[in-house]
């Protein structure tokens, strides 16, 4: 494998990592958003937990940001 | 911490039920207990609920129309009532508050009568020229689309024309009035519309004047709004009418504001008067809404509820020295007598720890008997924002912010709290901006020249690049060993909320539950102890060994103390670790937008003074943004740090504030 091409793919690696993570996040927060919205038009007392169950999937984001950023040192590394 | 609370039963002859209330309601340390349940599971029936004398009910209606009645005044007289004086707000309570209702109720019907003959006449012209403005308003547009054809109009002596006002949606309707109209004038007429805007649709009917009589029977009974203009307007020709119109919209604003400036007179003269009132109806209406919850036999009254501790002895002499032995107070032992569920929950903290209580706004107290966490919350929540944004200059405007807030809402709490929060936390981000060495980004580093060329950090001021402490600690170059300090801070701050559950289980005589929390306890710090052997060569295998064994010995008490459900949060336990990660992900993402920031306006995108221009504005843009963000997601992700993996190992909700029965005093 030329050095090009592992670059490349850790490249790739990474941007997955981050990307696909990302994505997950989005469909899980915009499926609790908008319950959560719904149940403060109702309860507006609601509101802190709403932010705190907004916030929940975003381990997932953050996670993928932790693993793309050490694959990337991988790379940094050699 | 959580307050202790005594559990009480009054009890008193009958006859001097309402006295007692007045007292116990003037003491306002009673948070009451609804007895009218326990009442209606009695076998016995002569416990019955508390009833009021018909002649108090009578008075209650007259008081909720005082209350109305007040209120209304409130809202259109708008006191002031944040630079209110307290002391003058609580003499006037003091004279209009009497133990005779009829007393109270006729000094209140007098002040209102006052305030009444000073505003009625202001207060209805105001109301009137509202109307009126808003009704010009509205119609001035349509007006203006109309008047080119209402003049062509009014020069033909026998035709004659009615404005209509359509919601755009239901234009069609026109067609239908064309047809109708043509019948009815054989054909003698037109209609012009035109939008007026997204929502309306002005149209003019001109038709032949001798049908005017048939076409406005026919319109009656259609659901179309005429455009009416006051009658002193619309008897004028329209372009004249058009210009009074505007005239008055322009004129209205002054006469209320002339109204306005009077009034300010009248609301200085009697706010104060106002706001005792209101509130000394509102604590007599209490007063009477509590009545149901007590319970009575033939000759007594029995109230139920709970106090802090301390003010027993308080509330018992009082009773005491005003009724004698005629009123007994007994403190109930809450343990034997009741669950410590519906115990209502009253927190005492320090009042640095105080501002934190803050948590309370988005979840519910600690269960009574419970460890009040708040203390936690007050160590960590603001180191865990401080690691995350650390930077000096973020933290000195977030701590200046902070503190300017928490001063100029002293009579907001909830402002108030955030500004003390916000101040101590900027003051951690400042602690680690100083481990980071970060003041907006990379400045410092710049300044010092410890990056090289390609922007990667080569000196140091303490320690070399191969020491395992070095500072400036660089959190883009530092990664890995911020992750291990992160989890390390993690591990320490969920032990501390198992630990917490373990003293709630025995607290609670549920060794179960505390052989549970002790369970994930060791499951965490083997995990950990696992984990340091991946991250770092020189830990010993053997110390990993043990970790391994930790994890095994954990899960299995966690497992017997809460069953299959224990060993999986175990498993979950060790996952929520891994969400410390977040602690230094979060401020890397900051870090890397401040540094971006920077570098746009080292080397702007142009040559030039416009280039510096667009740089410098580029810079203020982001490095404002950053810090907006650098507030707000730090705030959540702390907060839910706290909540979901601390907390949500030990905590356990109250069901009932701590809400005592006590007169406003004048402060609602």
């Amino acid at each position: 494998m030329g050095p090009a091409l592992k670059i490349g793919l850790i490249g790739l690696s990474a941007a997955l990592a981050i990307g696909l993570s990302a994505i997950a996040t989005g469909l899980a927060q915009s499926k609790i958003g908008s319950a959560m919205a719904g149940a403060v038009a109702e309860r507006p007392e609601l509101v802190g937990s709403a932010i705190i169950m907004v916030a929940i999937p975003e381990t997932m984001v953050i996670l993928g940001f932790v693993v793309a950023f050490l694959i990337t040192a991988l790379k940094s590394a050699e | 911490m959580i307050e202790k609370m005594a559990k009480v039963e009054i009890l008193g002859l009958k006859d001097i039920a309402i006295d007692a209330i007045d007292v116990i309601h003037d003491l306002g340390t009673l948070h009451i207990e609804d007895l009218s349940e326990r009442i209606g599971s009695m076998e016995t029936k002569r416990v019955t609920r508390m009833e009021m004398d018909p002649k108090f009910a009578e008075h209650e209606a007259t008081l909720n129309n005082l209350r109305a009645k007040v209120g209304d005044m409130i809202r259109e007289l708008q006191p002031d009532t944040d630079n209110m004086p307290h002391e003058e707000v609580q003499n006037e309570y003091k004279a209009l508050w009497s133990d005779n209702i009829e007393v109270m109720i006729s000094r209140v019907e007098k002040m209102l009568r006052e305030v009444e003959r000073d505003t009625k006449d202001t207060v209805e012209r105001k109301a009137d020229l509202l109307v009126e403005l808003s009704r010009l308003e509205k119609y001035a547009p349509i007006m203006a689309k109309v008047q080119p054809l209402a003049e062509r109009v009014s020069k033909m002596q026998d035709m004659a024309s009615i404005a209509l006002i359509i919601e755009r949606k239901y234009k069609a309707i026109l067609n239908y009035l064309n047809e109708e109209i043509s019948k009815i004038t054989g054909g003698e007429c037109e209609i012009i519309a035109q939008d007026v805007d997204d929502e309306s649709t002005a149209a003019l009917i001109v038709f032949n004047r001798r049908y005017l009589k048939q076409v406005h029977e026919f319109l009656a009974v259609q659901d179309v709004n005429q455009v009416r203009l006051p009658s002193d307007i619309a008897k004028k020709p329209i372009d004249e009418a058009v210009g009074e119109v505007r005239a008055r919209i322009a004129q209205i604003p002054g006469e209320i504001d002339e109204i306005d400036r009077k009034l300010a007179g009248v609301t200085g003269r009697y706010s104060v008067k106002l706001i005792a009132t209101r509130n000394a109806i509102h604590d007599r209406l209490e007063a009477m809404d509590a009545v149901p919850k007590f319970a009575q036999t033939d000759q007594i009254f029995i109230i139920s509820g709970w106090l802090p501790e301390p003010e027993v002895s308080p509330m018992e002499s009082a009773l005491a020295d005003k009724f004698g032995n005629k009123v007994i107070l007994t403190v109930v032992d809450v343990r034997e007598e009741h669950g410590e569920e519906e115990t209502p929950v009253s927190l005492h903290n320090n009042p640095f720890t105080r501002y934190f209580e803050i948590l309370y706004m988005l979840s519910k107290y600690p269960r009574y008997g419970t460890v009040d966490p708040t203390i936690v919350f007050a160590f960590f929540f603001p180191i865990l924002f401080g690691m995350m944004v650390g930077d000096m200059g973020y933290g000195l405007i977030i701590m200046v912010a902070g503190w300017i807030v928490h001063k100029k809402f002293s009579q907001k709490p909830m402002l108030n709290m955030i500004g003390f929060v916000l101040t101590i936390a900027g003051a951690w981000t400042i602690f680690f901006g100083v481990i980071y060495l970060e003041f907006f980004g990379d400045w410092i580093y710049k300044w010092l020249g410890l990056l090289n060329e390609e922007g990667e950090l080569t000196k140091y001021i303490l320690g070399t690049k191969n020491s395992i402490f070095k500072w400036p600690l660089d959190r883009i170059e530092g990664f890995t060993f911020m992750l291990a300090v992160c989890m390390i801070i993690g591990w320490v701050h969920m032990c501390i909320g198992l630990v917490i559950g373990m003293i709630n289980g025995h607290r609670e005589g549920n060794y179960k539950h505390a052989i549970e929390k002790g369970g994930l306890f060791l499951v965490l710090t083997g995990a950990m102890m696992g984990i340091a052997k991946f991250g770092m060569a020189w830990w010993p295998t053997a110390l990993a060994y043990v970790g391994i064994l930790l994890v095994l010995g954990g899960l299995v008490m966690a497992g017997y103390g809460a069953g299959f459900g224990g060993a999986i949060e175990g498993v979950v336990g060790m996952g929520n670790l891994f969400s410390y990660a977040r602690l230094i992900a979060i401020g890397l993402a900051s870090v890397i937008m401040a540094n971006v920031a920077n570098e746009i306006l080292r080397e702007p995108p142009m040559s030039g003074f416009a280039g510096l221009l667009v740089g410098i504005i580029m810079f203020i843009l982001l490095q404002a943004l950053n810090i907006v963000i650098g507030v707000f997601s730090p705030s959540i992700h702390s907060l839910r740090l706290h909540l979901v993996e601390s907390f949500g190992k030990f905590f356990e909700p109250a069901q009932v504030r701590y809400e005592p029965f006590k007169k406003t005093g004048g402060e609602e």
